[in-house]
């Protein structure tokens, strides 16, 4: 889906409902994608926003030039923050490996953090394998999903240059990784993938999925690569213990 | 709590690791947080970097955010905390000053002059406030009576497309096409206000 900075009337429509909370995850997840590039359709989100305010309100008029400078003084510090997943039930999703690299690279630059259960690890690190993330409203392929995952996988063999370090935790976690199924080919495009969930998950949160793991050994090519430097959109490796948080 | 969230569809972004769906909500949320703060820390200099920390706050613990209470309840006492917090500091520093520490019931009129001049409360920004209540208010009562009792049942009354719809005795499109409408009408004379001088600040 090509950048598009002019925001039809349609879509502000669409915009105007999910300010009220009335929009289909699809249309939800199409109108996220597409707040960075869309300057009008973040202008529109917040001339909506303040319409409600001062409805209810007029002391919360507010001067826009002091809004705006707060976003971009916040948008900052998030720039800093490992993005949170919050892990929950997967089921399986064929990811079109093609697919998600084309629409991976008009995506935005994003981080992704891995997150990792305390209680697994008491003197080693415990790496989280990719959260694919499978919310397929209606079995179609619309692209707001696509584009989750195909970020994640886009990200994936960073995760791997990152450091050195998760790669060498990789061992033990195979200890209690579930192997992958027989007979799934990478460039098919993971259409042959079966239906039991190839994710593994402990305490509630995601340890391992079996589908990364297979895109990474695809990809040995970036094992080793120093991330040091590189600008934003690359993984951190994240040390999660009880008590930091 | 008036039927479901509307802040749910895009927490469930923001829980999917989608940070564009956070800082949507930012956009909603951040004057109503900065109100709320300014009212329990009365030096107006620290209201935005404690609303920011607020929202950074907010956005680490939002995998723990389950959707029991609506997410604003959720933001507002995040929000509460952190001012709380903020105001400890500030007592225990020796090197902050005097105005910033006083507490909400201080009568001394030279601070309060003093705090009417920081950044929200200058000429400028009270006139530029003012001028975008007055524009909303004048646009509201041009609106034709459907499209003006639509966004005043779901901005003012809270109520949802479908209680809306029972209401008016419409059907659900109707009621999201007129309140669409009725904002853009809203919004085109609140756009020539809200026109930041370096464009694209958004």
């Amino acid at each position: 889906m090509p950048a598009d900075f002019e925001v039809g009337t349609a879509a502000l429509e669409r915009l105007s409902a999910l300010v009220d909370g009335e929009l289909d995850a699809d249309a939800v997840a199409h109108a996220c994608a597409r707040w960075r590039e869309s300057e009008a359709q973040r202008a529109s989100w917040h001339a909506y926003q303040l319409i409600g305010d001062v409805l209810r309100s007029d002391d919360l008029a507010g001067d826009p030039a002091r809004d705006a400078h707060f976003m971009s003084g916040l948008r900052a510090r998030l720039a800093m923050e490992p993005v949170v997943l919050a892990p929950q039930a997967l089921e399986a999703q064929p990811a079109d490996v093609a697919l998600s690299r084309q629409v991976a690279r008009s995506a935005p630059a994003r981080r992704w953090a891995w997150l990792a259960p305390s209680a697994v690890a008491a003197g080693f690190v415990a790496v989280a394998g990719a959260l694919m993330v499978a919310r397929a409203p209606d079995g179609g392929a619309p692209s707001g999903v696509p584009m989750a995952s195909a970020e994640l996988v886009n990200r994936a063999p960073a995760a791997l240059a990152d450091g050195s370090a998760i790669a060498r935790q990789r061992p033990q976690a195979d200890d209690i990784r579930r192997p992958p199924p027989e007979g799934v080919d990478e460039t098919s495009g993971g259409r042959a993938f079966p239906q039991e969930p190839q994710v593994l998950v402990a305490n509630g949160a995601l340890i391992r999925d079996a589908r990364l793991d297979r895109y990474l050994a695809a990809h040995k090519q970036f094992a080793g690569t120093s991330a040091l430097g590189v600008p934003s959109g690359f993984l951190r490796s994240v040390t999660v213990s009880g008590s930091d948080r | 709590m008036n039927g479901p969230d509307a802040d749910a569809p895009l927490v469930e972004r923001v829980k999917l690791g989608d940070v564009k769906a956070f800082e949507m909500l930012v956009v909603k949320y951040q004057r109503r947080i900065e109100r709320l703060i300014g009212r329990m820390v009365r030096d107006v200099d620290l209201v935005p970097d404690i609303a920011q920390e607020t929202f950074i706050r907010a956005y680490r613990a939002i995998p723990k955010f389950r959707g029991e209470s609506a997410f604003y309840t959720w933001l507002y006492r995040i929000a509460v905390n952190t001012a709380k917090k903020a105001l400890m500091e500030l007592k225990r520093d020796p090197l902050v000053s005097e105005s910033s520490r006083a507490s909400r019931d201080d009568d001394d009129e030279t601070s309060r002059v003093e705090n009417e001049l920081t950044d929200g409360e200058t000429p400028d920004a009270v006139l530029a406030s003012k001028q975008i209540a007055s524009a909303v208010n004048f646009a509201i009562e041009a609106l034709s009576d459907d499209l003006r009792q639509a966004i005043t049942l779901r901005e003012i009354e809270g109520l949802s497309y479908e209680e809306i719809a029972e209401l008016m005795n419409c059907p659900i499109g109707t009621v999201r096409s007129r309140i669409f409408r009725a904002r853009e009408a809203i919004a085109l004379r609140l756009r020539p206000l809200l026109d930041t001088r370096d464009g694209g600040r958004w």
